[in-house]
């Protein structure tokens, strides 16, 4: 059963932000996220503030740098089929068409992806997590087969998203705005790592919204992709899984984002495989290496030894279909 | 679930001759045609009114608040905030007066009561509100306080029985002696083998998780009380609630119409049944209580899981010499059956045979029966050690099987079967599958790698008494048919209006099933084990043959010819000798007299000195991803022995849905709890993953092996829900091991695990 | 909190006074009687109350009501009219795509868009369009099968499903 609470439908951006402001309110986006939340008990809402009658913040279109401009509101299933973004950034339109099931697509929105909350077991269940402000994090001595090999501390989440990484690996930024006005930061640091913050997953404060995606021009010999390694079908987030957005001049890696999704709390970067990759030919050597760099470092609990050699494995294997 | 299983427990109920002499079929009309169902309209255009759907004026909302702890006790509970939160009418707990229910019952012992003060898994019952909305029924369970003093819990059947494990039941941890069975010599069976194959298997304990949940909706009269059930059978929940609330099964009258899904889970009167009568009592009201979702995963049962120990031993040629089983399982909080020896001890020749099944006590969710019980895992832990003994003797997996064919069940004295299409199945199977062909063409190389894989399965139970079925012939020709049992989506409704139709020649348009009530309709068992055609469909069958026989009887008189001499044709009773000599059935005065004739049709008994068995052999093709550890079933083919398909579409369905059940043990399933707490963290639908779409295969066969069985009763059909599931996770789990070399032990085989076991072995693409 | 909310369901239009908290599929069942649009999980997962929204599909259970104000919506019960079933109802029916029938309703649906937007699907363009309803009975194949019979069925024209059962003009998301 959903809580009672008050819902309020603004029709500006500024109207938004004031109502987010209130304490215990909740954005409602596509709300696929939000009315799971409120009515397993994950949090509770006194108000909800809709952000679906802001026309301002649907739809996608181009910039003047040769760019694209994604409204936060526009769905999940309208970024998947978007003809340009499948050429020019196909790492998000893959991310996007491998989110949830087609029918969560269609409600569920961009920035709603961004900022959604975990979907670790413990955080979502009957317990009194870290997250939630308990005392600990229930994955260290329990059920960790789907927590974080990177970046854990005190709290193991892995980040649900699966546009939050092809967005990194495309060095998009975000249009954010608050009380104190909008300000634009790269996707990268919209996430909050637990050592910094293990109860909120973005940097966004009371009142602030997300409000668009930039995506830069494509690059030159841009080439992309998004690979999700997942237990089942449909429906089901990634046990680990990689974004690429590469660039390739004369047969050489000119540039390079790698980001991997379901490892950590946030979107895990790993610039030392970027770096390893800019100037070299892209061939099954290098992959192999690059792959085995991606998983340098890793930390796994004592039920995800095995997300090194899957993540591995996606990493090597996403890099030679773009060789 | 004792009912259901009682050919493994002793010999079937008295029963009463059958009503009409029946030779059997020959070729026929109607029976085995593809018919589409006789409710399809009902069903897809979304008019038929399920349980969850219902609605009675003034009705109220219940609710039922569950131990959030594994293993505790109540020590106090305090309802006063609760009873002042607005339209609630009404709460339970174990301190209200009427609620000293006796619940859990199993070898003439409870083990529990309908609010227990010590709740022994997380999702027992601890109290219950009834309120005028359900979001209030759901707001004032909040408001109950409830004080527990926490217990150790155990989780693992595995360490049930250690001397130190917490204790769930005050007698002891184990459901009963360990059930032994043996036969010959097994150290002489060993020691003669060539080759021996020794390896513990592990199956996930599975959530049936059908589509509806489950409830109730509770009404009284008076003394007399109606419930709208979401079930597999009426006249257990009558007997049920009629016991436990001690009332005349008479003044006790379920309705269960149309259901969603049950799967074993629903074979049963639920707490939530004798609960929602309480409060209907106590409020007289009508009270609709239905779980949520994730009360479905913590309390409507589950396939429990089971570790299974198999040593097997066969001679160059195939020719098994031993077979050695054990095998522990639980069937959680509260008794149910954990067993899975029956495949490892009935399902091939082998002289010397000794197993053992365990049933112990766990601080989790109480079993209940689950499609086949205990065959898939027992086909899990038996197919893969067979598939490694055609390895060890570099035998074909099929030829193996093949070598071994029983032609008696050993398990049952040695009775023959009335049929036994296991050879069928192997050599159909394999020919539809291309299992030579493919296989030599297989390669071992690249990043994705094919394999194939087979594994065979049994189910060993045909049906019988009793069953009862009424057909009413009206005067205009149509036709009513009365029967008790639920259709739960396998088409039993259509199958029997078929058999109606063969023997009246009526179209199936003029025949209404009237079912499923046990204030109108006749007696029959639950829906469940693959028993409702083998023992329902001779019921009908008989009490339309006996419609027909007062019939033909009927115009006989009229036409001044021996009865024996007319036949029905159409709508008309016509002469064999000489065709002028007809009368349409409306013009038979002794129908036109009495506006009816009735036919009463019961169930004879089963043949003696037979077993009745169906078996199916399943063929998998997978691809795994050497890299990552994904696991693609590519293609399916099931070949199953049911003898007599009674419609092919129906059949069909059943059995394609029992291989996708049957993938999701094998790949996706599996009930994961944890261990600090005890509680279950994946009781959604999103972390217990169940196939989608996107997981089964495109290519996907059904054959049947059609085998003539006269002996196995009267519609010449053997039924097909089981078996069509049994061996389909193992045959999985053997192509998996065909494609990369090695054996997932522990269901399902998921990334994880497979990504896991391929670093270890350091298989690289 | 209530609030008033004015939408089409099934070619009607419908007015009422709902709690900002009642969700759209609640709302169809408890306010508007139609029992056909299913609740299987409340949490978006079994897709057994997937109703079009403005022509797309999406489970009821995680729309709130006041979020359809203004809407159109249909449902199961829409599609049939006036007793004449929609061809992929038809087809269900005779490719036996139905076993306890309770995910049948938002199967229906969730292909009654897909065929309107692709007339012509292939079995993989059928299962990733199913992909969020499951099916606990049948596995999944005869009803891919159905409704890819409905789509040739609609095509040859050869059934007459009323007006949900012609396909739409594509919508085209502007670039």
């Amino acid at each position: 059963m959903l809580p009672s609470f008050r819902y309020v439908r603004p029709r500006t951006v500024s109207e938004a932000v004031k109502a987010l402001a209130a304490e215990g309110a909740r954005a409602h986006a596509g709300g696929t996220d939000l009315l799971g939340c409120l009515r397993d008990g994950v949090f509770d809402a006194k108000s909800v503030v809709s952000l679906s009658g802001l026309d301002d913040l649907k739809g996608i279109s181009p910039t003047k740098d040769g760019g694209l401009k994604i409204g936060a509101l526009t769905t999940l299933a309208e970024v998947a089929r978007h003809p340009g973004i499948a050429k020019g950034w196909p790492a998000l339109a893959q991310g996007a068409a491998a989110a949830a099931s087609p029918q969560l697509r269609n409600q569920g929105t961009l920035g709603g992806n961004l900022c959604q909350r975990p979907r670790c077991w413990y955080f979502r269940g009957d317990f009194d997590c870290a997250r939630k402000g308990g005392e600990i994090c229930y994955a260290v001595e329990g059920e960790n087969t789907y927590h974080a090999i990177f970046g854990g501390s005190g709290c193991f989440i892995v980040h649900p998203s699966d546009t939050a990484s092809p967005l990194v690996a495309l060095r998009a930024t975000v249009k954010v705005v608050g009380p104190k006005g909008a300000r634009s930061l790269p996707v990268e640091k919209l996430f909050v790592l637990p050592a910094v913050d293990h109860t909120r997953e973005t940097i966004l404060a009371p009142g602030e919204v997300l409000t668009e995606v930039l995506l830069p021009p494509p690059l030159e010999g841009a080439k992309g992709l998004y690979r999700k390694v997942r237990s089942r079908g449909a429906w089901d987030f990634a046990l680990g899984g990689v974004a690429l957005a590469l660039s390739v001049k004369d047969g050489k890696v000119a540039s390079a984002g790698v980001v991997l999704s379901g490892v950590a709390p946030t979107p895990w970067r790993v610039p030392e495989v970027e770096k390893l990759l800019v100037g070299k030919a892209l061939d099954a050597k290098l992959a192999a290496e690059a792959a085995e760099l991606a998983v340098k470092g890793a930390e796994p609990m004592s039920g995800n030894d095995y997300k090194v050699p899957l993540v591995k494995g996606a990493v090597e294997e996403a890099l030679l279909a773009l060789a | 679930m004792t009912d259901l299983l009682y050919w493994l427990q002793g010999p079937v109920p008295e029963t009463e001759p059958p009503t009409a002499e029946m030779p059997p079929w020959g070729e026929t009309k109607v029976v085995g045609k593809p018919v589409p169902r006789v409710d399809a309209y009902e069903r897809v255009s979304g008019s038929a009114v399920y349980p969850l759907d219902f609605a009675l004026p003034d009705m109220l909302h219940a609710a039922i608040l569950r131990s959030p702890h594994a293993h505790a006790r109540v020590k106090a509970i305090d309802t006063s905030a609760a009873e002042k939160m607005p339209g609630v009418r009404a709460i339970l707990t174990a301190f209200s007066p009427g609620a000293d229910v006796p619940w859990y019952r199993s070898r003439g012992r409870f083990y529990s009561k309908l609010f227990d003060e010590r709740v022994r898994h997380e999702g027992d019952e601890v109290a219950a509100v009834a309120a005028e909305t359900r979001a209030q029924a759901f707001d004032a369970l909040k408001a109950i306080r409830v004080e527990y003093e926490e217990f150790a819990f155990v989780l693992d059947p595995r360490e049930s029985l250690a001397p130190d494990a917490p204790l769930v039941h005050d007698g002891g941890n184990r459901y009963g002696e360990p059930a032994r069975y043996e036969r010959g010599d097994l150290a002489a069976g060993f020691a003669a083998a060539d080759a021996v194959v020794e390896a513990t298997y592990s199956t996930a304990c599975e959530i049936h998780a059908p589509m509806e949940v489950h409830g109730s909706v509770a009404k009284w009269d008076g003394n007399r009380l109606t419930i709208w059930d979401s079930t597999q059978g009426v006249f257990v929940v009558q007997q049920m609630v009629a016991g436990a609330l001690k009332l005349p099964l008479a003044n006790v009258r379920v309705i269960g119409h149309y259901m969603g899904g049950g799967f074993g889970s629903k074979l049963e009167a639920g707490k939530y049944t004798v609960i929602a009568a309480l409060l209907a009592k106590t409020t007289a009201r009508p009270v609709k209580l239905f779980l949520t979702r994730e009360e479905v995963f913590l309390n409507a049962g589950n396939r429990p899981a089971n570790t299974m120990k198999v040593k097997i031993g066969a001679k160059k040629d195939g020719a098994l010499t031993a077979i050695e089983f054990s095998s522990i399982g639980s069937g959680g909080a509260y008794p149910n059956g954990a067993d899975t020896s029956f495949l490892a001890t009935d399902l091939y020749t082998c002289p010397n045979v000794a197993a053992v099944d365990e049933n112990v006590a766990i601080n989790a969710g109480r079993a209940r029966a689950m499609r086949a019980p205990g065959f898939p895992q027992g086909a899990w832990a038996l197919e893969q050690a067979m598939d490694e003994l055609a390895l060890k003797l570099g035998m074909d997996p099929v030829a193996l099987r093949l070598a071994n064919v029983p032609k008696v069940s050993q398990r049952r004295g040695n009775l023959p079967y009335t049929s036994t299409g296991l050879a069928e199945c192997l050599r159909d199977g394999a020919k539809a599958f291309g299992w030579e062909t493919t296989r030599a063409a297989k390669k071992d190389d690249g990043p994705i790698r094919k394999g194939y894989g087979v594994a065979a399965g049994m189910w060993g139970y045909g049906g019988g008494p009793p069953a009862r079925v009424v057909v009413k012939l009206f005067a205009d020709g149509s036709v009513n048919v009365n029967a008790g049992a639920a259709d739960i989506g396998t088409g039993t409704k259509t199958v029997m209006a078929q058999t109606v139709a063969e023997e009246l020649g009526v179209p199936l348009e003029k025949i209404r099933i009237e079912h499923a009530d046990t204030g109108t309709t006749q007696y029959s068992g639950p829906s469940g084990g693959s028993k409702t055609v083998p023992s329902d469909m001779p019921a009908a069958r008989a009490a339309a043959v006996e419609v027909r026989t007062k019939l033909l009887a009927g115009a006989a008189e009229e036409l001044k010819v021996p009865a024996a001499e007319l036949k029905l044709e159409g709508a008309d009773v016509v002469s064999t000798k000489d065709p002028a000599k007809k009368l349409a059935v409306t013009e038979v005065p002794a129908l036109q007299r009495n506006q009816v004739i009735v036919g009463v049709g019961t169930r004879g008994p089963n043949v003696e000195g037979k077993v009745i068995s169906m078996f199916a052999a399943h063929f998998a093709e997978v691809e795994v991803n050497v890299r990552t550890g994904e696991v693609s079933v590519t293609k399916l083919v099931a070949a199953q022995d049911s003898a007599r398909v009674m419609n092919r579409l129906t059949f069909e369905c059943q059995v394609q849905g029992g291989l996708v059940m049957g993938l999701g043990l094998g790949r996706t399933e599996e009930r994961v709890l944890d261990r600090q707490t005890g509680k279950m963290v994946n009781a959604n639908w999103h972390d217990y993953k169940i196939p989608t779409a996107l997981d089964v295969p495109v290519a996907q066969e059904v054959l049947s092996a059609e085998l003539v069985d006269t002996e196995c009763n009267t519609a010449g059909a053997k039924g097909v829900g089981e078996p069509a599931t049994i061996p389909t996770a193992a045959a999985i789990a053997n192509a998996v091991r065909d494609a990369v070399g090695l054996r997932v032990h522990d269901s399902p085989i998921t990334p994880p695990k497979l990504a896991a076991l391929l670093a270890a072995a350091g298989k690289k693409g | 909190m209530k609030k008033t909310i004015t939408l089409d369901v099934n070619g009607v239009a419908e007015t009422a006074e709902v709690e900002v908290g009642q969700t759209l599929l609640r709302f169809l069942r408890d306010g508007l009687d139609l029992t056909g649009t299913k609740e299987g999980c409340n949490e978006g997962e079994c897709g057994s109350c997937m109703v079009l929204l403005d022509g797309r599909p999406v489970n009821s259970c995680l729309v709130l009501a006041v979020e359809a104000d203004g809407r159109s919506v249909t449902t199961v019960e829409g599609l049939s009219r006036e007793g004449v079933l929609h061809p992929l109802q038809k087809a269900f029916l005779s490719q036996a795509a139905v076993q306890c029938g309770f995910c049948t309703p938002g199967m229906v649906v969730s292909a009654a868009a897909l065929l309107r937007e692709n007339p012509e699907p292939t079995e993989d363009d059928v299962k990733k369009a199913l992909a969020g309803n499951l099916c606990r009975c049948t596995g999944y194949k005869q009803i891919v099968d159905a409704v890819r019979d409905a789509a040739a069925a609609m095509r040859a024209g050869a059934v007459a499903g009323g007006e949900a059962g012609k396909p739409a003009e594509r919508e085209e998301v502007p670039a």
